[in-house]
């Protein structure tokens, strides 16, 4: 309603400068040769102002002045243009009232095509104090952080918003939460394996010496932990040591209570051994990483493609320089099957038997690796 | 509500502009007094309209309120204070509002100031005027308007691009509109001039301040852009000739020489409907630029895919105010009465050198911009027309008119002495050939160019020295009467100085860092320390730090003289600003006297962190010299006497010794 009042006020008042002339009848303007002639007085005294000050000779004035003379003289000659009428013809009243009323008529009628009066400010202030209960799960994220930036200290909001955050796919927020979470809190069994978890969903499912080194933190705090437990074995695992993963995970099975969700998360695990023993598929245990992987696709695929492509190409590029590094062979083949990239892994395989030596130790440990992978020599022969 | 409070507010300001362009321009046709004065409080209340809907988008964007398409695009509650506010023009559709803003502000200035304009005059400028509002607020409401809403409300935003985070923001684009918009207020009395086939005494009284204020403003934007480019953009180049600068020299360029001959105007009633073309030309320059940057003139006709709409209006406004007004002038040019007449040696005579050289850079540097565009927009060919095409064209048009500067003031009006003039510069001759030939020995050998260069701007600098001297009578009369008098000269007289002398600045730093500037790229290790013309710069670490929005990685150095002593610290860094992901280089800089060390990072590396060091001397002078032009012009603007150009006698030739004004 306030809005409409305003709105009313603003066109009255740019009716009222419209009309002004018409209310306030002015005194007769000179007419345009009398604007002139003050024109050419004030260059006179203006000369004689320079002549005192010595700026121009009396000679050189002198010439000014008969040049300014001649203008006026002209202008006298055809001064015949008349004084502007005053009194209002017919056409005038016409075309003022037009113009008065085209001031609402246009405003009012184009402001309802384009404009949303219904509309209220929504200043940052006044969507963050929205009822919380009905605001999508980005608005309450985004209301954590705008309290976390005003109190980048507390420790309880950035350890609550850095599992929403991995469960969203933001891996790389994760992370700066954890961080951050341990940074200010210190750190603790949960905290680190939390950490690592993000680090395995930045990379798109691949255990990196990074988040190993936080899943080992975790259990040196708490060996008991379910979650570092579980991704130590899934890094044994995808390093071709499929017996001691499967002992890892066994023993999860038979000290985790029935109702652990890891429980079945370890189970799942063990089956997809067994079943890519069978059929050879690329490491597939159904496992939370993978179901957070499968999300994270979704929220933003090409920048997760994106960011995982550029890690391995990066330890491809690495292990071109300085090729015997046996552990990034077998960390690139495995990047390369999960990656479902089966040329670039026999690639990789044939790189890396040559750099190693196929008879070596080193190189034998590869070869096998790339038959638990499912990636055979009769490939690479050919 | 304050959203649309300021969304109406521009519909009203669109009503009440089309008001103004019509019902004064109708009242001078038919005579009628009261219709041309609902000219002055229309424009007046237009721009009240306009400044409400303005504080309203910068409330918008302080608030952020994304429910704003306008500031969701381009805003973010993470932003810095500062960056909120100059966000605002930091966009298509906002700068569009802040170029209305300041047209309906210059309006305002004519309405209010312009009690002894006649009537007839003054109509007609103010309805022109109203045309102009009401073609941008038409383009602004239909194809870019700021206000569009969002429903419901995003919670945050998209961002203001990283490289407009930045306090040049705050100052460039207002500045360079100033510029541009001011030359409007020339353009609208060239063609109220023509409308009504006269031209009053009081018509170059009123063209050369607007000209003048116009043409301060852009030489203040133009230096501030450029500056903002060489630090922001972290290669160190102070002008890259590309079309979004070349759009905004050109306007400067026709701009300079409208000044010019808007002073032959008011001084001496000539070059009348010369001084008419070069304001319609001018303006149309600046409207060029407007919509030059704005992805480019052909490009945003080519891309009638993504929006139509705004590539047809800017070309329909182009060619209504551009062809409208040079038809205007073809029809009506005629009935201008042509002004005094003048020897070729004298002032105007100078003056028209002057006009001549301006404006046929201006035209190169035009073709050099459109030519490419143009090429694309027919063939889908990408060709690039940069410095080598400019080198060869425009810098061999700039050098005689720079010898010729110091001679304009120095010749008597209506008929000059050029010899009289050469004996008086004698004294600037040598102190430049003394420059040049101690620059070519003494700096370095290789380059005979840098070392003339050295000299035109010592030229330049003591030319316009050497006419304060004479008018004051240095060395005729006493120490004691030659301060007196200097004091007591007009203020444009120093304008015309400083003018003058800020350009042999601006030439001196150009000269001496194309020249003489050294260029060291290298890869160093934390410790590792490189010198570079005498300076010592040590790489110390590289540490990470957090800003309000952004990221970045410091790499810190410590300059300092190859003798020991210390200049302190530099910080170059690598930035990312986490909400659009962007990465930008800030360039750390140190200023040494008037010269600059310029850092800029690269990548880490093997063998250690990338860094390009630059040694740039006399940098400064390029953007000092401009604000010492700009100077010069609000100077000049205080002036507020009205000027005659008293003419030589005949006779008394060399009488003209006594310089005038």
């Amino acid at each position: 309603m306030l809005f409409w009042v305003l709105a009313a006020l603003l066109t009255l008042a740019a009716a009222l400068a419209v009309m002004r002339p018409f209310l306030r009848r002015k005194k007769s303007d000179r007419p345009g040769a009398a604007h002139d002639l003050a024109v050419y007085r004030d260059q006179l005294a203006e000369l004689d102002q320079e002549v005192k000050r010595g700026l121009v000779s009396e000679t050189d004035a002198a010439e000014a002045r008969a040049e300014i003379g001649r203008r006026i003289l002209r202008l006298s000659q055809s001064a015949s243009d008349g004084v502007a009428s005053e009194s209002g013809g017919r056409l005038e009243r016409i075309i003022a009232i037009a113009a008065i009323l085209a001031v609402p008529a246009l405003s009012w009628g184009l402001y309802s095509a384009l404009g949303s009066p219904g509309l209220p400010s929504m200043p940052l202030q006044a969507r963050l104090n929205g009822d919380p209960a009905h605001a999508p799960l980005e608005d309450l994220i985004a209301r954590a952080e705008a309290y976390l930036a005003d109190h980048p200290d507390d420790a309880r909001g950035w350890e609550t918003l850095a599992p929403v955050y991995a469960r969203m796919g933001r891996f790389a927020d994760a992370v700066a939460a954890y961080r951050r979470t341990i940074a200010i809190a210190g750190a603790n069994s949960e905290r680190e394996a939390g950490l690592g978890e993000a680090m395995v969903g930045q990379s798109g499912g691949i255990i990196t010496a990074e988040a190993e080194a936080a899943f080992n933190r975790a259990l040196a705090a708490d060996e008991s932990n379910p979650r570092a437990r579980f991704f130590i074995g899934l890094a044994r695992a995808q390093e071709g040591k499929r017996d001691a993963s499967r002992a890892i995970w066994q023993d999860m099975m038979s000290g985790l209570p029935d109702d652990s969700p890891w429980k079945a998360a370890a189970a799942q695990a063990i089956a997809g051994l067994d079943g890519m023993a069978a059929q050879n598929p690329p490491v597939a245990a159904k496992n939370p990483s993978e179901e957070q992987l499968a999300a994270a696709q979704q929220m933003a695929p090409e920048e997760r493609q994106q960011m995982i492509k550029g890690m391995v190409a990066s330890l491809d590029a690495k292990l071109r320089q300085n090729p015997n590094d046996p552990e990034g062979w077998s960390r690139l083949l495995r990047s390369y099957v999960v990656l479902g990239r089966e040329d670039d892994a026999v690639r990789a395989l044939e790189r890396g038997l040559a750099a190693l030596g196929p008879e070596t130790a080193e190189g034998k440990s590869l070869s096998e690796l790339a038959e638990t992978l499912g990636i055979s020599g009769a490939q690479v022969n050919k | 509500m304050s959203v649309e409070l300021g969304h109406f507010a521009l519909v009203l300001a669109l009503a009440l502009a089309l008001v103004q362009a019509i019902v004064p321009l109708v009242g001078a046709r038919i005579g009628s007094s009261s219709l041309m004065r609902v000219g002055e409080p229309v424009t007046i209340t237009g721009f009240a309209l306009v400044s409400v809907a303005f504080a309203a988008l910068v409330l918008a964007y302080l608030q952020s309120d994304f429910s704003v398409v306008n500031v969701w695009e381009n805003s973010h509650s993470a932003k810095p204070l500062l960056f909120k506010i100059t966000g605002t023009w930091g966009n298509h559709e906002g700068s569009m509002l802040l170029w209305v803003l300041i047209l309906a502000f210059f309006g305002a200035l004519v309405a209010a100031f312009g009690q002894n304009l006649p009537p007839t005059l003054k109509a007609n400028v103010l309805a022109v005027q109203g045309l102009i509002a009401s073609a941008f607020l038409l383009f602004i409401l239909f194809t870019s308007n700021p206000f569009m809403r969002l429903e419901p409300a995003p919670i945050e935003g998209q961002d203001l691009n990283p490289i407009l985070q930045d306090i040049g923001l705050a100052v460039h684009p207002p500045l360079l509109y100033l510029g541009y918009v001011g030359f409007s207020v020339s353009f609208s009395f060239a063609v109220a001039a023509l409308i009504d086939g006269r031209m009053d005494a009081a018509w170059a009284r009123w063209v050369r301040p607007w000209t003048l204020a116009a043409w301060a403003f852009l030489t203040g934007g133009i230096a501030m852009g450029s500056y903002w480019a060489y630090y922001e953009l972290g290669w160190g180049g102070f002008w890259f000739w590309d079309p979004v600068e070349n759009a905004s020299l050109m306007p400067w360029l026709a701009g300079t020489a409208l000044l010019h001959s808007a002073i032959v105007m008011e001084k001496r009633s000539a070059l009348k409907i010369w001084t008419v073309l070069l304001a319609i030309l001018t303006f149309s320059l600046s409207l060029l630029g407007t919509f030059l940057v704005r992805s480019g003139v052909l490009t945003s006709v080519h891309s009638f895919a993504t929006d139509p709409a705004r590539g047809v209006f800017i070309l329909a406004i182009l060619v209504f105010f551009i062809g409208g007004a040079l038809t205007l002038f073809a029809v009506r040019a005629a009935s201008l009465a042509p002004g005094g007449l003048f020897h070729p040696i004298s002032r105007e005579g100078a003056l028209v050198l002057n006009n001549l050289f301006l404006t046929t850079a201006t035209a190169t540097v035009l073709i050099g911009t459109l030519y490419p565009l143009l090429i694309e927009a027919i063939s889908d060919n990408k060709i690039s027309v940069g410095a080598p095409f400019f080198n060869l064209t425009f810098i061999p048009l700039f050098l005689p008119l720079l010898v010729a500067v110091p001679f304009g003031p120095l010749l008597a009006w209506k008929r000059g002495d050029l010899a009289g003039a050469f004996q008086r510069l004698q004294f600037a001759f040598w102190a430049a050939g003394a420059t040049a030939i101690a620059g070519y020995f003494l700096i370095d050998r290789a380059s005979a160019v840098a070392a003339l260069g050295l000299g035109l701007g010592i030229w330049l600098i003591v030319g316009a020295l050497t006419d304060l001297a004479l008018k004051s009578g240095l060395g005729k009369v006493g120490v004691a009467v030659a301060l007196r008098r200097l004091t007591g000269l007009p203020l444009s007289i120093f304008g015309t100085c400083l003018g003058h002398a800020g350009l042999g600045l601006s030439v001196l730093g150009i000269v001496s860092v194309t020249a003489l500037q050294a260029e060291h790229i290298l890869t160093m290790q934390p410790g590792q320390s490189t010198e570079i013309s005498g300076y010592t710069v040590q790489f110390q670490n590289l540490r990470p730090f957090t800003g309000q929005n952004y990221t970045e990685e410091q790499a810190q150095f410590a300059a300092g003289t190859v003798r020991g002593g210390s200049l302190g610290e530099i910080v170059s860094s690598k930035r990312l600003y986490t909400a659009r992901g962007m990465p930008t280089t800030e360039a750390g800089i140190k200023t040494i006297g008037l010269s600059q060390l310029y850092i800029s990072i690269g990548d880490q590396t093997p063998s250690g962190l990338v860094v390009r060091i630059w040694w740039k001397p006399f940098v400064t002078l390029i953007w000092i010299g401009a604000l010492v032009m700009m100077a010069g012009g609000f100077i000049s603007l205080m002036d507020r006497r009205l000027r005659v150009g008293a003419p030589a006698r005949r006779k008394a030739a060399a009488l003209a010794g006594e310089a005038k004004s």
